[in-house]
Order: C-alpha cells, then sequence, then structure tokens
C-alpha cells in the first residue's frame, strides 16, 4: 500500500522527469496513466462518500460508505468506524462500522475505550500510523494485540484518525489495519484525516438531525399533552369550542358546543346554523359584537339566547378573539369558547323576582305601620295611650312575621297565630281554645287574623271577660262547606254595652278583615259577653283561589 | 287651592292589604271623596271598574297575586282617571300605562290628594 501511496507525492517529479528524457517515453506514459486512474479512484470513492452523506440517508448507510471508501483508499485489509450516538432518551452509545471483516472478527474485540493505543484517537489527539503494532514501542506490548487469540485480526500495519467535528468535540475514531506490516503511508495518513472530515460530516448531520427530531417530538407531545389538557378542561366546564374562518365564513364547533346548541356531535352545523339559532331578539347583537371583534381584534364577549331544534329557549355565553391579526388590524380568524348558562340566568332571575318581591313586602309592611299609627293616632286620647296601643298593635305584627318567618313565609297554621297572640297578651291560661281541623293560612291571611286576634285579646284585658279575675275567653272553629267558622266568646266578665262609637279594632275585624278575606266578621255586644263570629271562605284563607 | 276640588269624588279603591286600604280611605274620607269599595281581590276590581259609577281610582298594582292592569285598562276605556299605588314603584308598571301616575309605598296623605288633584285636572 505505500507505493500506492506515494504516488500522489512523487507524481509531479515524474512528470518533470519526463520532459527531459524522450527515452522513458513509454514508461512515463504508463505511469502517467496509473497515476490518473489512482486518482480518478480516489475522487470516485470521495464524491461516493460526499454524496452519500449529502443524500442524508440513514446513518449505518453513510457510516458505511465511509468506512469501506477509507479501506479502499488506503488499501487496508479492515476497517472500522466507532462512533458515538445519543439516543432519544439521551443515552451515549458508541457504535461500529466495520468493512472487510465479518463482523464475528470483532466479537472478541476489546471495547476500544479501554485499549491504551486507541487513547490517542478517542482522544482527538491525531492520526497514529505504525508500520507494525505488535512490534511498536509506543504502545508498548500490553493487550489486547499480543494477547490476541488466533485467528482474530492478526493487525500488523495501523492506521487510525480521530472523528473529530468542527467544535472540537470527538465524535468517534477510523481505524484501518493490514496483517502484513508497513502498508501504510503519510500519503495514507493525509487520506485517513480527510476521510475522517466526511466522517464527522456525516456523524454532525446525523446528531442534528436526531436533536431536531427529538425536539419536534418533544414540541408535539407537549402539544399533545396541552390539548388533552384543554379538552379535559372543557368538557369538566362543559364549555364547547370553536372557531371562524373570517374570510370564507367556515365555522368549527366541537362536539360540546353543538350540544349547547341542542345539535348531534354528528349534526353539521356552520356559521349560518349558529346565526339562526339565535334568538332573534338578541341576533343583531352577535352579529354586531361579533363584526366588532374581528374589525378590531377586540374581545368577543356575548350572552344570548338560542332556540334549540326541539324549541327550547337556552342561554349561551359565547367568548372568543382573534386568532391571527393581519396589518390591517382586523381578524383572520376567531376561536373561542361557548357555554350554557342557562342555570345561571334563571338563579339570576330567581334573584332579581325575589329581591322584588322582598322589596315589595318590605314597602307593604311600611304601608301597613303607617295605617296601624295613623288610626291608633285618631282614637287615642293620649300620647302614652297611643305610644301603649301603637307598639302593642306593632309587636302584634311582629310576632305573625315571626311565626311566618319561621314558615320560611309559606303560611302559618291558624292554631299558632291563635295561641302566639294570645301569650304575647298574657291571655293563655285564661282562654279556652277548641281546636277544629288545621287550617294553614296564607301569609297575608295569617297576619289579617292575628291583627283581628289581638284586637279582640286587646279589647277583653282592658274592658272584657280578662279584665276580671273570674271571666273566660272560649276560641272555637270548626270548618264547614267550605268556610271557616271562628267564634270568640267571652263569658264571666263585666257587663257589656255596646260602645258608642266604633274604634280601630271593631274597623279592622267588621271591615277590614271580612273584606280582605272576603267573608263576614260580626262582632257582638252582648250584656254576658262579647261574641265576635267569622265566617271566612277557605279558599281565601289557604290561598286556593291562587292556584 | 288643593281639597276642595276634590269633595264628592267617588273613587275606587283597588287594595288587598286590609290595613292599606283602611288607611287609603281614612284619608280620601279627608278630602270629602266617597270611597268605591276597596275592591281587596281582582275580581271585585273589575266589576267595580266596569260597571261602579267613578271618578277616579287608585290601583295596587298587585291585587291578590294578579296584576292589575287589565283593570286600568278597562278605565281607560271609561276614560275614568287612575293612579297605581305600589310597593314596586315605578318599576312595576308596564305596558301602556307607564305615563299614570304612581305612589310609591307607602305615601303621604298630601302625595295622594296630589296625585288625585293632578288626575281631575290635568
Amino acid at each position: 500500500m505505500r507505493s500506492c501511496s506515494r504516488v500522489r507525492g512523487s507524481r509531479v517529479s515524474s512528470l518533470a522527469d519526463t520532459i527531459e528524457t524522450e527515452a522513458g517515453a513509454t514508461a512515463r506514459e504508463r505511469a502517467l496513466v496509473a497515476a490518473l486512474a489512482d486518482e480518478t479512484r480516489r475522487s470516485e470513492v470521495l464524491i461516493r462518500i460526499g454524496e452519500a452523506i449529502g443524500a442524508g440517508g440513514d446513518i449505518d448507510t453513510i457510516v458505511q460508505t465511509v468506512v469501506d471508501g477509507g479501506v479502499e483508499l488506503t488499501r487496508a485489509e479492515f476497517g472500522a468506524f466507532f462512533y458515538n450516538v445519543v439516543d432519544a432518551e439521551g443515552e451515549r452509545r458508541q457504535l461500529c462500522a466495520l468493512s472487510g471483516a465479518p463482523r464475528s472478527a470483532f466479537e472478541r474485540f476489546p471495547m476500544p475505550r479501554n485499549t491504551a493505543v486507541f487513547d490517542p484517537t478517542f482522544a482527538g489527539e491525531a492520526v497514529v500510523r505504525s508500520d507494525d503494532i505488535l512490534a511498536d514501542p509506543r504502545y508498548g506490548q500490553g493487550p489486547p494485540f499480543n494477547g490476541m487469540p488466533d485467528g482474530q485480526l492478526p493487525v500488523r500495519s495501523y492506521l487510525s484518525a480521530p472523528v473529530v467535528s468542527r467544535s472540537g468535540e470527538v465524535l468517534g475514531g477510523l481505524f484501518f489495519g493490514h496483517t502484513e506490516p508497513g502498508r501504510f503511508s503519510t500519503a495514507d495518513e493525509r487520506v485517513v484525516a480527510g476521510v475522517a472530515g466526511l466522517g464527522a460530516a456525516a456523524v454532525e448531520a446525523m446528531h442534528r438531525r436526531n436533536e431536531t427530531l427529538a425536539a419536534s417530538e418533544a414540541q408535539r407531545s407537549v402539544e399533545a399533552r396541552l390539548a388533552e389538557r384543554l379538552s379535559f378542561a372543557l368538557d369538566a366546564g362543559r364549555m364547547g369550542s370553536w372557531a371562524l374562518d373570517v374570510d370564507s365564513r367556515d365555522y368549527e364547533a366541537s362536539d360540546l358546543c353543538k350540544a349547547n346548541y341542542g345539535r348531534h356531535p354528528d349534526e353539521s352545523f356552520g356559521f349560518a346554523d349558529l346565526v339562526a339559532s339565535i334568538h332573534e331578539a338578541d341576533r343583531a347583537r352577535m352579529t354586531r359584537a361579533m363584526e366588532t371583534a374581528i374589525r378590531d381584534g377586540s374581545d368577543y364577549d356575548i350572552e344570548y339566547r338560542v332556540i334549540w331544534p326541539d324549541g327550547q329557549v337556552r342561554w349561551v355565553h359565547a367568548r372568543g378573539r382573534a386568532d391571527s391579526i393581519v396589518p390591517g388590524g382586523s381578524a383572520k380568524r376567531m376561536a373561542g369558547i361557548s357555554l350554557d348558562i342557562t342555570d345561571r340566568r334563571r338563579a339570576e332571575e330567581r334573584q332579581r323576582l325575589m329581591l322584588n318581591e322582598l322589596n315589595h313586602r318590605v314597602k307593604n309592611t311600611l304601608a301597613t305601620v303607617q295605617s296601624i299609627a295613623f288610626q291608633t293616632l285618631r282614637t287615642a286620647r293620649t300620647p302614652a295611650e297611643f305610644r301603649e296601643a301603637f307598639e302593642a298593635r306593632l309587636l302584634a305584627l311582629s310576632e305573625t312575621h315571626n311565626l311566618l318567618t319561621r314558615e320560611n313565609w309559606e303560611g302559618a297554621a291558624l292554631r299558632a297565630i291563635i295561641d302566639s297572640e294570645l301569650e304575647a297578651l298574657g291571655g293563655v291560661g285564661r282562654t279556652v281554645v277548641v281546636p277544629g281541623a288545621e287550617v294553614h293560612l296564607t301569609p297575608k291571611a295569617a297576619v289579617a287574623i292575628g291583627m283581628g286576634i289581638h284586637e279582640l285579646a286587646t279589647n277583653a284585658m282592658k274592658y272584657g271577660a280578662l279584665s276580671v279575675a273570674r271571666g273566660l275567653v272560649t276560641v272555637h272553629w270548626q270548618v264547614r262547606d267550605g268556610m271557616l267558622e271562628l267564634d270568640w266568646t267571652e263569658s264571666d266578665g263585666p257587663r257589656v254595652e255596646t260602645p258608642q262609637r266604633r274604634g280601630f279594632g271593631s274597623r279592622l275585624l267588621e271591615k277590614g278583615l271580612a273584606a280582605e278575606l272576603g267573608g263576614s266578621v260580626e262582632l257582638m255586644y252582648r250584656e254576658q259577653g262579647l261574641t265576635c263570629a267569622m265566617r271566612l271562605p277557605m279558599a281565601a284563607l289557604e290561598g286556593k283561589e291562587l292556584a | 287651592m288643593t281639597g276642595d276640588c276634590l269633595v264628592g269624588l267617588r273613587v275606587l279603591v283597588v287594595e288587598d292589604e286590609m290595613l292599606v286600604s283602611m288607611l287609603v280611605e281614612d284619608m280620601l274620607a279627608d278630602f270629602g271623596c266617597s270611597v268605591v269599595g276597596p275592591a281587596p281581590d281582582f275580581d271585585a276590581a273589575m266589576a267595580l271598574a266596569t260597571s261602579a259609577e267613578i271618578d277616579a281610582a287608585l290601583l295596587d298594582v298587585n291585587v291578590a297575586g294578579r296584576p292589575v292592569f287589565p283593570v286600568a285598562d278597562a278605565l281607560k276605556a271609561r276614560g275614568v282617571p287612575f293612579a297605581f299605588a305600589s310597593g314596586y314603584g315605578a318599576a312595576g308598571v308596564e305596558g301602556d300605562h307607564r305615563g299614570a301616575p304612581v305612589l310609591q309605598k307607602p305615601f303621604r296623605q298630601i302625595d295622594l290628594e296630589r296625585a288625585l288633584t293632578g288626575l281631575m285636572t290635568g
């Protein structure tokens, strides 16, 4: 091999000689042809390696081309290309491409890294050439070469070059061997250095490709995870997602988005369908909001009613934003979410109604208190009398409200109303209540009857049966033919006289209560005691007429 | 100025709260008005609105759970002026009747007097 390698070095002087002497023409021609052929072959090998790298095929093919080319150029008997790779898991591994010897010949070959003679190569230091590696004092007599088993690559001529990247990183090493000593020349050193350069380019290209692949793989998996998480979050939040191509009006809706409009996943649902499904009263507002968001690239955020194909009216909250903004400022694509907010809207509506109702009740109660004050003032003879009567009536009203509040303002039992008014006045022990059927009063009826009982009890305490120790009151009721018949009967009290003028109490009972509850209330001033006969329709008391 | 023009006026009162209707009755009596009703529910109100001899009306917007507006329509058809009384205030008045005077409960006697005077002179 040494002679071949020298052809390149001696070629110029041989050609110079040719000019001097005509006699050696044939020999010179032959040398010239041989040199040319050699040069052509060398070029072809290098071109083949370059092409393999340039073609960007798989790394095994490329490194094989490199090591085969090296063997061919140096006329070695075998060659090996050890190169480092970093796999997808980030592990560094050393691979090997072989030439001129079966892989089995290397089976018991020690790992190159552990072998002293390879050190300069893997350290990236220099090309190493030895005419006889077995006798070379530089590398001592150590294993593996001395201890190499019979038949295992009996290398004598040895040539190696580190494969180093442009940045100085050692990527691997190229090794060539021959069973005869003295086969490699200094020219071969330059050749393997060149081949090593090509090998470095090949390995580097592979590393770059792997890194790009790994990065895009990582990117893809990050994106996949994000998409999965987003989809989960949207599903968990019952959110649909949608996208609109501004120019083509192509509209994509997720399954949940379609569901918000009462559509099945396999039903088509385009932009025209979307607009058509929006409640007439909200449609213009929706299209305006969409146009504004597209024109200004501003947020799209709107709540509107939609009519489902089955006729249901639902509320949907849609939000979106321009996906990409062109220099003019208008959106090319809108994307966003949609959410069924019917329950929330209904709750808000309920709350609004309840607040209105509360306000209504408070205002009515204030008007009631105003009325009590107004009328108490008309009948009171002194400020002290006014205060006493007014406070007692206010407390009677308050007692009824307490009862109603305990029942969530759904009403109160007649028995409870009577007991609480009697108790407030200390008349419980001397009143016999003979209850009839349970009667559940509406809040309004409870307030009215509560006030009525309060007036009766107050009168009894001040002027009637309860004003003397032996006096007694009987409260008896029954329900007959849809009417409540309630009788308040006083006995054993002072002698009763028909009053000269009617006070607040009698007016409230005979006029107010009777009118409000659509029945009759009659006060009878009998000598042996006052009686009050209430005849009130159950429908008004229990609120059945509203049903 | 005030008061005299109300004397003898027949005023329909639609009010389901007995204490409030008693108050309104007293106020109207002070003006020299005579009270028609008071009607404690929708049917009674409608009957009086369509057939009773009345010069003006004070209508509770919500009478025993029902909106009073059909009664207002009947009065309008007869050319009888009316005002609303409501715990909801002006917000409780719907539709064609938004222009009618509204007394928010509780109201003063003088508010009622002004409202009625407005109805009879406006």
